[in-house]
């Protein structure tokens, strides 16, 4: 709490603190003290992205406009708090989780820098060395974006697996709830703890709890991972494809079997995304531009739900059917390999106002640039995995995506858990020296 | 019958004309990436929408 105290003035990544935080954190010593010992949450303090519902603190979805949130807890956090975390407070987001930036939150990397989106403050809060875990959702890339750009971990879970009930909506289709940790083992603990049927998430699937954390410390060996040479090694900052290859090589020392693959109907994919997004999105806000309450958004979302009226309905569900074509083709290939393992972001964080940004040759934006690696995991669903795969050259982070077959969960966890064990930079916080 | 406006009535925008001559140039990035989605031949696949009728709530009977 002193750290957040003292540093936060410049990070921005809380939006509130709980009341309560110090007291849950007496009562958890005393539970522990007197041998009632829930588990490894139990006192550890987690943050909550602003879209979720919370008792304790109310819910913005980091907006200042006048839609109202319920003060219950979400699914999510009545999980975490069984399992004995403290809720520690709210972090910032970009509002209604619809963009990559997050302002005002900073990178604590570089404060000039942007953190990411739309988890931006969980990120932030992360490598600020505020919390070791947060919670974010992710809808095109909003948990692995600020992961990768934070240098964190982040875990968008196969869909359906953690229940979203008292998230606030964005795309139901793609959005997903998941954890940004320090390390791969805090990803699995909290991840297992987050798992099971939710009966107000018409998405959620009723399974056998698994157990990941049983997987972390296992040899990699034969395990058969899969480059996807198109789309996702497209245009890249030279110090992300340097660093991508050094890991895939590390991997293969490992002992992992390196596959190349290809997948052309990706080349859709975006308009996929956007179609089913757009459309979701203002679906969701229509009442709110009925109502003339989008006056007040901010202009790059209050657009983005106002364009979404002009996705068709033939558009629409060309889009689901390209969801389905590109399933059965990650279907197949998944019949060859384990794990995909690709850049989690072309770029690192680019400078706070920076509207584009250039790669190679070419100028792009900051938004287009910041999702084409991690929306087509939403699309078909699939477990996604960020982590950290070291720095550029101007010090900032660079994100590593691994993605595997549906609830198996447990081999993006072996897989980057054997990896992360081989890097100096385990765990790494930002020094925020001079701040 | 009133012959229907395309922007106010067929879409449901009810923004001021400069409004939606914006969005339309904010749009216009992504119709060029949904005009190439337009161009696949798709009949055949189904498209990825769940659907799954809801049981009767347990304890109630039939009317």
């Amino acid at each position: 709490m002193e750290r957040i105290d003292t540093y936060d003035g410049e990070i921005k990544s809380f939006v509130c603190l709980a009341p309560t935080a110090r007291a849950q954190a007496e009562t958890a010593a005393a539970e522990i003290a007197d041998g009632n010992y829930k588990g490894p949450l139990h006192g550890v303090p987690i943050a909550v992205k602003d879209n979720y519902f919370t008792a304790d603190m109310p819910t913005r979805a980091g907006s200042n406009s006048a839609v109202e949130y319920p003060k219950t807890d979400s699914s999510c956090v009545t999980k975490l708090r069984e399992a004995g975390a403290i809720i520690i407070g709210k972090t910032n987001m970009h509002e209604f989780a619809w963009g990559n930036e997050t302002p005002p939150t900073r990178n604590p990397w570089n404060i000039n820098h942007v953190p990411g989106g739309s988890s931006g403050g969980s990120g932030a809060a992360i490598a600020a060395g505020f919390v070791p875990a947060a919670l974010g959702s992710d809808t095109g890339g909003s948990i692995r974006i600020p992961a990768g750009l934070c240098g964190t971990v982040g875990l968008k879970p196969t869909y359906g697996l953690v229940g979203r009930s008292g998230i606030v909506p964005h795309s139901w289709s793609l959005d997903h709830a998941g954890p940004l940790t320090a390390t791969v083992a805090d990803a699995a603990f909290i991840t297992e703890a987050l798992v099971g049927h939710d009966k107000n998430d018409p998405g959620s699937v009723d399974r056998v709890k698994p157990n990941f954390t049983s997987s972390l410390g296992t040899s990699v060996e034969g395990m058969r991972i899969g480059i996807c040479r198109n789309h996702f090694f497209d245009s890249l900052e030279t110090d992300v494809g340097e660093k991508v290859e050094t890991a895939i090589n590390q991997l293969s020392k490992l002992g992992c079997k390196v596959v190349e693959f290809e997948v052309p109907n990706l080349e859709y994919g975006l308009a996929a995304i956007f179609a089913i997004e757009l459309a979701s999105s203002t679906a969701w806000h229509d009442h709110s531009l009925a109502t003339g309450i989008t006056a007040d958004y901010q202009s790059d979302v209050r657009t983005l739900v106002e364009i979404g009226r002009f996705v068709t309905a033939p558009d629409y569900l060309k889009a689901e059917q390209l969801r389905r074509v590109l399933m059965e083709d990650f279907a197949q290939a998944f019949s060859k390999i384990d794990v995909v393992v690709g850049p989690t972001l072309p770029l690192t964080a680019w400078q706070v106002g920076d509207r584009s940004v250039r790669i190679g040759d070419a100028d792009e934006s900051v938004l287009a640039a910041s999702w084409r690696l991690t929306y087509p995991w939403n699309l078909i669903g699939v477990p996604a995995l960020s982590i950290p795969c070291g720095f550029d050259s101007r010090g900032l982070p660079i994100g590593l995506q691994f993605a595997a077959p549906p609830f198996r969960e447990v081999d993006l966890f072996r897989l980057a858990h054997a990896y992360e064990a081989k890097q100096d930079w385990k765990g790494a916080r930002a020094s925020l020296q001079g701040l | 019958m009133k012959k229907p406006n395309l922007i106010t009535d067929v879409l449901g925008i009810s923004l001021k004309p400069e409004r939606v001559e914006e969005n339309l140039k904010a749009y216009a990035d992504i119709l060029q990436e949904i005009a190439k989605l337009r161009t696949l031949d798709l009949r055949d696949v189904h498209p990825a929408v769940i659907f799954s009728p809801i049981e009767m709530t347990k304890g109630k009977d039939h009317e």
